[in-house]
C-alpha cells in the first residue's frame, strides 16, 4: 500500500519529538498524525460552517 | 428540570426547507400561541407563510428578547439553536426531511431569490450532515432542552398521528383535528420518489 511521506526539517522534527514526549505520546509519528488530523478537521469544520452560513444568508435565514 | 407550559418556549427547528413552516402552521391551527411577525410574507416557496420572527435572524448578536417567547412557539433554524439562552426551558420540535429533498428545495429558493447556488449538492450535503450530527449531539447534552424528532414525510402521510405525538410531547391540549387541516400534501413538491 502506498504510504505518503512528508519532509520536515530536522529542527522541527526534534521539536516535535520533545513535544510528543511531554504530551505522553507513544511515538512522534502518533503525535504528528494526531495534530495533523486535528488541524485538518478544524479547517474543514470552519469551511463547512462558512458555506452553511452563506447558504442560510442566501435563503434569508441569517442577517 | 423542565418547567411548566407558561414559561416553556416551543422551538420549531431544522434545516431551511425541512418542513418548519408546515409545523408552525400546524401548531398555530392547533391553538398554540406563536411568536412571529409579518416581515417575511408568503411567496411561491411558502404559499402559506413562513411564521418567522425577524429578530431570530440576528439571534447571534441579540437574544435578550427571548423571554417574549415564553409560552409561545418560535421558529429557529438549526444553525442558531446554540444561541438560545440557557436560562430558559425549551421543547424543540426538530424537523427531519430527506436531505436530497431539502437541497432541491433550497436550490429552487436560492434561484428565485437570485442568490448564488454555492457548492455542488454532494458537498453541501456533507456539510449539512456534519452540521446535523453536531447539533444533535449538542442538544442531547443540554438539560434545558427536550427534543422531539419529527419526520416531514410522516407528518404529510399521517398528520393526525404526528399532531397527536406533538401535543403529547408539548403536554398541551392542542386541537389535533385543526392541526390536521393545516397539512396540504400538494405542497410536498421536492419529493424523492
Amino acid at each position: 500500500m502506498f504510504e505518503p511521506k512528508v519532509k520536515i526539517d530536522r529542527g522541527l522534527y526534534a521539536t516535535l519529538q520533545r513535544a510528543a514526549k511531554i504530551a505522553d505520546y507513544s511515538s512522534v509519528d502518533e503525535f504528528i498524525i494526531h495534530i495533523l488530523e486535528k488541524a485538518a478537521a478544524e479547517i474543514e469544520q470552519a469551511q463547512s460552517e462558512q458555506e452553511i452560513r452563506k447558504r442560510l444568508q442566501g435563503l434569508g435565514y441569517l442577517e | 428540570m423542565i418547567g411548566d407550559c407558561k414559561t416553556m418556549i416551543t422551538v420549531v427547528s431544522g434545516l431551511p426547507r425541512s418542513g418548519t413552516s408546515l409545523l408552525m402552521q400546524m401548531l398555530h391551527a392547533g391553538g398554540q400561541p406563536i411568536l412571529c411577525d409579518d416581515q417575511r410574507l408568503p411567496d411561491p416557496d411558502n404559499p402559506r407563510g413562513y411564521f418567522e420572527l425577524e429578530k431570530v435572524r440576528s439571534l447571534e448578536r441579540d437574544a435578550t428578547w427571548m423571554a417574549d417567547a415564553e409560552g409561545k412557539a418560535i421558529k429557529v433554524i438549526s444553525f442558531l439553536l446554540g444561541r438560545l439562552p440557557a436560562d430558559h426551558e425549551y421543547r424543540v420540535i426538530f424537523m427531519h426531511r430527506d436531505l436530497g429533498e431539502v437541497l432541491a428545495s433550497q436550490a429552487r429558493m436560492l434561484e428565485r431569490r437570485g442568490q448564488p447556488a454555492g457548492p455542488d449538492p454532494a458537498q453541501m450535503r456533507s456539510y449539512f450532515e456534519r452540521h446535523l450530527e453536531t447539533v444533535t449531539a449538542w442538544m442531547s447534552g443540554q438539560p434545558q432542552i427536550r427534543v422531539f424528532r419529527c419526520e416531514y414525510a410522516a407528518a404529510l402521510r399521517d398528520p393526525e398521528a404526528t399532531s397527536r405525538a406533538i401535543a403529547e410531547f408539548l403536554e398541551t391540549p392542542l386541537d389535533v383535528q385543526q392541526m390536521v387541516t393545516a397539512v396540504d400534501p400538494t405542497l410536498y413538491r421536492q419529493r424523492v420518489v
